[in-house]
């Protein structure tokens, strides 16, 4: 397939607003501005164009729940919190096309009335944020953005707004908490942010990849953006490929490849001859597949039929070599550090589930550790929670602990009985900080 | 108006009200730990979860309006039973579980949702060492507000009311997740005016008050309805008292004036009513004092009033309407006697109602209202002191603490000139030189109305009997006014005293006793909000 999100890649300076020109860019903001917002809302629901950052909800329906009729400001937020392991996608769009961002994003706003946008970008992604206000003041200088974009008559400025290195920030709400200067605790829903958001006002969402997608969305048309892929799960993706394969990185390909093509053909098979054994087919909020469910197409359907999620597209490969357990262990750790602590279950959970991997890991794990895990992510998940976090951990563990219980049950059973449990200080044996009266 | 089925209970609520609020009108409590009803809602602590039909998923009762032929599934849903043991089970994953040593028992959220939802079980799979703060175990955030970061179970309650109620935003979480933690920001004091109230909010024992801590058993306590004496917004409020020992006070549920909330200066005065008077004292011009039993003192007292040519009395305003009352019919009416009433501003206060609109107070006294209401003679401090410089045979004090001016240099030579009654319920500078000292009860012991900054008129009840020779002030002048003759006044409680002051002055006409006082809060939801 002839890449749309990544043609620059590879190109001399195709960071820079002469050479975006020279390859057509801005055709597709110029065209929006020609078509009007309703026309423009139209072709992306036509295009089918699902979102990007990992819930796969269809665009064009998103941007109609903004209300037609308010009064006041509203706002694009361009999402670049890409936070997810083992996703680095719209990093590599950034790195290599930031016009192409900053296009998608004039067009969203345009759709959606919205005169200011802001890019909510990952707090250590400092080299791309860079490279964005690099990009941003060369469009505010050619006219591109400002009071009259392109001539038009139309105004938008675009904020770029580092985050300070949660992975809780890149959920919508969180984000626009983040956004406002306060602690990124997601809020309750609803109020969707469509309808209240940033500053109180209706906002737009959108991941860095979905609004890539728009210029040419409107240069060549929905159609052709419908014919890519599979009906319901159209265009072209981005999978970002890690783990033992043997030449990870970033690859564009339409929805619903499989992952064996992915894998196998695009990124040379396992390294060093060894065998899959399991991938997490959209960053580590998804339930892992096993190698034997690997020609599962890689769409936001034929995943949600497997029991996983296509999510953010971040494939992480795992050959024979690797230890559930640990793995497992791994995901609870970063989870339980990325926590924001508001619900229950999440905050918990989260903890309580590492301190049980790490035991059995140090080889004290009991019987009912495999059936306490399950229970513990069966009520962290599902509706339990205010954001998806208490689901992020509680499916791919879960799913680990159900596909690969012969794993935990070896270790189990080799396991020796906990030493003696080492009590905490106790609160009186000792002068403390701030001790009173 | 939405109708709806709460477990099988149909309900007609007000638009927009919650489902906790609904099943609470259904007679059903839903449990809750971050929900308070006059703070925002975040949906944190999950336990709230109901089974709605037609919803595939559990919703939090906290946050989902009631609509119009909702059947909502509490107690009733094996799902939600199931859920909110899970719920449970997570909360005490890491609670210490030190119930016996913890302050907090007896009134603690987590404990009785835990008898609730666990059914008694207390089964847990948790067998990790668990999650401490160390050094954040017994650590004083403020003056008043004793922190264990180790019961915490982060509902967030303290630090939403410092950002929507006292305004001061101190509180705050610090760290992430499941090691967050409570803190003031920068570690300043946790000094906000109204620093108890983030123990009162708070469901657990992790903020407690460094002045009720290990004072006595929450479960010992008895609550009586009184209003706060500190000053004339009239703060709705329970009297805790044991053994007739007053030990705190804690908010009583009023919207109108002081939602659920109670200022630092009014709550530590509860220490104050313990205080029931000095000994009943008769000085004579020698100096000899002794102290005569009741009748011949009320004797004694009404011979002098009614020896005296000239009688000059300071009446004040923190007297209920029912003395105020009695104080202007015997002593003005009868006995022709001068009356004034003190009124000392004092320091601004302020409390915030439960409509968002902060109140503030106009004096230092409970009952400036109900002065002016019976048309009594307000003066400030140069008005006193000009009273207090015309000369007088008899000078009768009905609370030396009316006024601070009463306890300074100047007015202390003023009373000496001629002879003094003091009634008074705590030791004063006038007691050592006056010829009469009375002992009169605390507010703890006394019954009666106060009319409030917002010119209501709210009763407050006695807590307990007063301790032997102190009397409530009313009751000193019912027995002074049988002494006297006047068969009219010499009545046998304060509704009395309240019934012939609504049918005599035209300012208290159609009050009804019963009705005034605001004891239409029923016990749970008072339990709930205080946590």
């Amino acid at each position: 397939m002839e890449p749309t999100l990544l043609k620059a890649r590879g190109l001399e300076g195709s960071r820079t607003l002469a050479s975006y020109l020279s390859r057509g860019g801005y055709e597709g903001l110029r065209r929006a501005l020609a078509l009007g917002p309703q026309e423009v809302t139209k072709s992306v629901i036509d295009s089918e164009l699902r979102g990007r950052g990992g819930a796969g909800f269809p665009t064009g329906r998103k941007w109609t729940f903004v209300p037609k009729d308010h009064p006041g400001p509203r706002y694009l937020v361009c999402n670049a919190d890409e936070s997810e392991p083992g996703t680095f996608k719209d990093r590599e769009i950034i790195e290599h096309d930031p016009h192409l961002v900053i296009e998608g994003i004039a067009i969203a706003s345009f759709a959606i009335g919205a005169h200011t946008a802001y890019i909510y970008i990952r707090g250590e992604f400092v080299r791309w944020a860079n490279l964005l206000e690099q990009a941003l003041g060369e469009a505010r200088r050619e006219k591109i953005l400002g009071a009259d974009v392109l001539g038009s008559g139309y105004s938008l400025d675009i904020w770029v707004h580092r985050g300070a290195g949660a992975y809780i920030c890149g959920e919508e709400t969180s984000l626009l908490e983040s956004l406002e200067g306060k602690r990124g605790f997601p809020r309750l829903k609803p109020p969707f942010p469509a309808v209240v958001g940033a500053f109180g006002k209706p906002t737009v969402v959108n991941n860095v990849e979905t609004l890539a997608c728009l210029p040419s969305i409107l240069t060549r048309g929905p159609a052709w953006f419908a014919s890519i892929g599979r009906p319901r799960n159209t265009g072209p993706k981005l999978f970002s490929v890690s783990g033992h394969v043997v030449r990870p990185g970033v690859y564009e390909l339409p929805l619903g490849v499989t992952f064996r093509e992915i894998i196998f053909e695009h990124c040379g098979g396992i390294r060093a001859g060894r065998k899959l054994k399991a991938f997490f087919p959209g960053g580590s909020s998804a339930p892992v597949l096993t190698a034997a469910e690997v020609d599962t197409k890689a769409d936001f359907d034929a995943c949600a039929e497997a029991g996983t999620m296509l999510g953010s597209g971040g494939v992480i490969v795992l050959d024979e070599t690797v230890d559930m357990v640990e793995a497992a262990a791994n995901l609870a750790h970063f989870y339980a550090h990325e926590s924001c602590g508001q619900c229950t279950p999440c905050r918990e959970g989260s903890d309580w589930l590492v301190d049980i991997l790490h035991r059995i890991l140090a080889g004290h794990g009991r019987a009912e550790d495999p059936d306490t895990i399950l229970r513990i992510c069966r009520f962290a998940s599902q509706g339990m929670t205010i954001c998806p976090l208490g689901d992020a951990f509680s499916l791919p563990i879960s799913s680990i602990v159900s596909k690969f219980r012969d794993e935990f049950e070896r270790r189990i059973a080799a396991a020796t009985p906990a030493p003696p449990r080492k009590h905490p200080v106790l609160p009186w044996a000792g002068p403390r900080p701030g001790f009173g009266r | 108006m939405p109708k709806l089925t709460i477990d099988g209970r149909e309900v007609e609520v007000a638009q927009g009200t919650n489902l906790i609020e609904a099943a609470r009108l259904a007679g059903i409590a839903i449990p809750y730990f971050c929900y308070h009803p006059y703070l925002s809602v975040v949906g944190q602590c999950r336990i709230c979860l109901v089974e709605i039909e037609g919803q595939p998923r559990l919703a939090i009762a906290c946050a989902t309006p009631a609509a119009d032929g909702m059947v909502v599934r509490s107690q009733t849903s094996s799902r939600v039973r199931e859920a909110r043991e899970a719920v449970m089970e997570f909360l005490l994953a890491n609670h210490p579980l030190d119930c016996p040593v913890c302050d907090q028992a007896g009134e603690c959220l987590l404990q009785d949702h835990s008898m609730d939802e666990q059914g008694g079980q207390f089964s847990t799979h948790m067998v990790e060492t668990r999650r401490t703060f160390p050094g954040l175990e017994r650590r004083l955030l403020g003056p008043h507000v004793v922190q264990n970061q180790n019961r915490c179970i982060h509902c967030s309650r303290c630090i939403r009311f410092t950002q929507e109620i006292s305004e001061t935003s101190q509180l705050t979480y610090v760290s992430r997740g499941n090691h967050a933690y409570i803190d003031t920001f920068d570690g300043r004091p946790f000094d906000d005016p109204f620093s108890a109230c983030a123990a009162d909010v708070c469901p657990v024992g992790a903020l407690t008050l460094r002045e009720f801590r290990f004072r006595k058993r929450a479960w010992k306590l008895r609550s009586t309805p009184s209003i706060c004496p500190g000053c004339s917004i009239g703060c709705n409020l329970w009297i805790d008292h044991h053994e007739r020992i007053v030990y705190r006070f804690t908010p009583r549920e009023n919207p109108k004036i002081n939602a659920t909330w109670l200022c630092d200066y009014g709550r530590f005065l509860a220490e104050s009513l313990n205080a029931h008077g000095p000994a009943p004292t008769f000085r004579d011009e020698d100096g000899s004092s002794s102290s005569p039993p009741l009748e011949e003192t009320v004797r004694a007292l009404a011979l002098e009033l009614k020896a005296a040519r000239t009688l000059r009395v300071v009446a004040s305003a923190n007297l209920s309407n029912e003395e105020l009352f009695l104080a202007r019919e015997i002593f003005a009416g009868y006995l022709h006697g001068e009356l004034v009433t003190p009124v000392w501003p004092g320091e601004p206060r302020r409390m915030k109602n439960g409509h968002g609109v902060w109140l503030a107070s106009s004096d230092a006294h409970p009952n400036a209202n109900g002065a002016r209401r019976l048309g009594l003679d307000i003066v400030d401090e140069s008005g006193l002191a000009r009273f207090l410089y015309g000369a007088a045979d008899l000078t009768v004090l009905l609370d030396p603490l009316a006024h601070p001016y009463l306890a300074g240099e100047e007015a202390l030579q003023l009373l000496r000139v001629g002879h003094t009654l003091v009634f008074s319920q705590r030791q004063h500078a006038v007691c050592e030189f006056a010829r009469w000292t009375m002992g009169v009860a605390s507010l703890a012991c006394n019954e009666g109305t106060f009319t409030s900054g917002a010119d209501q008129v709210q009763r407050f009840q006695a807590a307990f009997a007063p301790p032997r020779g102190a009397l409530p002030l009313w009751q000193w002048f019912t027995l002074l006014a049988r002494e006297l003759g006047l068969a009219r006044l010499a009545v046998a409680t304060p509704r009395d005293v309240f019934q012939l002051m609504v049918s005599q002055e035209r300012s208290f006409a159609g009050l009804a006793w019963e009705e005034l006082g605001g004891f239409d809060t029923d016990s749970y939801r008072e339990h709930q909000h205080v946590g």
